[in-house]
């Protein structure tokens, strides 16, 4: 099982506010503001810190190596730069590299930015870019599909499951109405429910309009940190990584619901199952719906947010959908799922996935505002997603977690 | 005389990228696309270890790890997995135009394709409600002449009628 060197604190964090059409900035300068966020809510200097791991999704604004142009706004000139992109992972992946820069003893303080200006490229085109040339292309509709509907709906029954979902992103909805820096707010309610099951287009299958994900325009920045330097750093409680999991799959592995098996003769199962089993065992988390205090998740659907999660709290049977059904999943819920509104309100592609432990962060710190969760959170889980349905799952802790 | 001050207008530019590719296809799906277009057969490779299918195959057993150098003849029928029927008109990423709508996509799992790997195309049916999964479905090729050593050179798949 991997081991860390030295544990890691997250010192600052800082986000723009989300919008369709930042088109008062440029690249570096969207940058910039997360950066400078950042900076001073950990009140720390760009000369504190010691190298950069950047991020995004090049092929949506088409310009290649941007990180040689964002130097002029992300504060890396002079330092280690660190250039990510795994899809809608990347913010995830840029969060995992500068935490195991920071682990590893190569650098004290490693700040991460996530960004993405969707509003300058295509955003379908972009995804569409990634399928195989050669026998997927032709077919690929960016990163929309029904099937997790039909999955769904096929297990549960049309009515509830299609209510369940709607539930889903309504909740997701007024959590976006409580954050500042969300981009979609759209006031929603549940006695809209029944309305917009019925007249909001519907994009493929019974995935509809309302339940898709936003295309942002939005940067994050976290500043990572050794312990000695997060004692001296101290503006805010530090937030410390515990742990984090990248489980990837080959693409048309249990695609389609047809049981495969891996070599071990272990059926396989999905990213985000495996991911949690993974990361709860070598952390001796049983339960983790009783165990986690909150979940930043990365729902690119309101379909799959309400489908993941059962897997993410290996939950069986149809406790997911009761957990919706009573509202568990609200900010003063039970178990509160996406206190910032989500991915349905706010994705800036390149950003979602390091908005997700940004966002789980300030809740641990109990900075999260208007959208704080009304409990002392010890232990906040954060998810990332893309690619070819890979997952990225997180591990936050308010006590530092022993060496 | 002073210049006048610049107004608050915020210029935006605006480009169309377009640029041609060229893609090898290597021996593995080489071989699986001569052989639609010159037998109208569709070709998996299969794994020495685990005995998975893979269509279109891949060089290598995406359990095992080991290069899955045996060929075999799957479909052309097969079970319906899964689906989508796509209304939202985006653009064909390869002809930049935008398809007709709604249409069809599917994951099929061809008969005789071992380890439940499924294959995906696209399905043919104007009448979208007939559409559920475990319904039978079989490919159809392009005619002789018109098939090019491309995944299009079957057209699309169809609900074979009377099969359960």
């Amino acid at each position: 099982m991997p081991r860390k060197t030295r544990p890691v604190a997250i010192v600052g964090v800082g986000q723009t506010r989300h919008s369709s059409h930042r088109e008062d900035v440029n690249q570096p300068e969207l940058i910039h503001e997360a950066v400078r966020r950042a900076i001073d809510d950990a009140g720390v200097s760009l000369d504190d810190i010691d190298a950069v791991v950047t991020g995004n999704m090049e092929m949506f604004e088409g310009t290649h190596q941007p990180d040689m142009w964002q130097v002029l706004g992300n504060g890396a000139w002079g330092k280690p730069c660190l250039r990510v992109s795994t899809g809608g992972t990347t913010g995830a992946t840029v969060f995992g590299a500068a935490d195991n820069l920071v682990a590893s003893g190569l650098h004290d303080v490693v700040l991460a930015i996530g960004f993405e200006k969707q509003q300058e490229g295509h955003t379908t085109g972009g995804i569409t870019a990634m399928a195989d040339p050669l026998w997927a292309r032709h077919l690929q509709t960016g990163a929309l599909t029904g099937m997790a509907a039909l999955e769904v709906i096929d297990e549960f029954g049309h009515e509830r499951a299609r209510r369940a979902a709607m539930r889903y992103r309504v909740i997701m909805d007024q959590h976006a109405a409580k954050n500042p820096n969300a981009h979609r707010r759209f006031n929603l309610s549940f006695d809209m429910i029944d309305d917009l099951m019925q007249k909001s287009p519907p994009l493929v299958g019974e995935l509809r309009l309302i339940h898709m994900c936003s295309q942002s325009d939005g940067a994050g920045a976290m500043i990572f940190a050794s312990a000695e330097r997060a004692a001296a750093i101290n503006r805010r409680p530090p937030v410390w990584v515990q742990d984090h999991v990248t489980v990837h799959r080959e693409e048309t592995l249990s695609l389609s619901g047809v049981p495969t098996y891996d070599a071990h003769g272990k059926l396989e199962t999905t990213t985000q199952r495996r991911a949690a089993e993974i990361l709860f065992a070598r952390n001796g988390i049983a339960r983790p719906s009783e165990e986690i205090d909150v979940f930043e998740m990365y729902d690119p659907s309101a379909w799959w947010g309400l489908s993941w999660i059962r897997d993410f709290l290996l939950l069986e049977g149809d406790e997911h959908l009761q957990m919706v059904e009573r509202g568990d999943i609200a900010i003063e819920g039970r178990f509160p799922i996406n206190p910032s509104g989500g991915v349905t309100a706010t994705n800036p592609i390149g950003a979602t996935a390091l908005l997700r432990p940004l966002e789980a962060a300030l809740q641990i710190r109990g900075d999260a505002g208007a959208h704080q969760v009304p409990r002392t959170v010890r232990k906040a889980l954060a998810s990332g997603f893309g690619g070819t349905l890979w997952t990225v799952l997180m591990l936050l802790s308010k006590e530092k977690p022993d060496a | 005389m002073p210049p006048k001050p610049l107004s608050e207008e915020l210029i935006h530019r605006e480009h169309m990228a377009r640029f041609p590719q060229r893609w090898s296809t290597g021996p593995v799906m080489g071989k699986f696309l001569k052989a639609l277009r010159d037998e109208k057969r569709i070709m998996a490779n299969v794994c020495p270890r685990c005995g998975r299918s893979q269509v279109p195959p891949r060089e290598v057993c995406a359990v095992c790890r080991v290069a899955a150098t045996q060929f075999e003849e799957v479909g052309p029928a097969g079970t319906l997995r899964n689906f989508d029927v796509v209304y939202y008109a985006s653009p064909d990423p390869v002809t930049g135009q935008s398809r007709e709508v709604p249409y069809a996509t599917a994951y099929v799992e061809l008969d005789g394709a071992k380890g439940g790997a499924t294959f995906w195309h696209e399905l043919h049916e104007t009448d979208m409600t007939k559409l559920r999964r475990g319904l039978r479905v079989r490919a159809v090729f392009e005619e002789d002449g018109k098939r090019t050593g491309a995944i299009t050179d079957i057209k699309y798949f169809e609900i074979i009628e009377g099969e359960a």
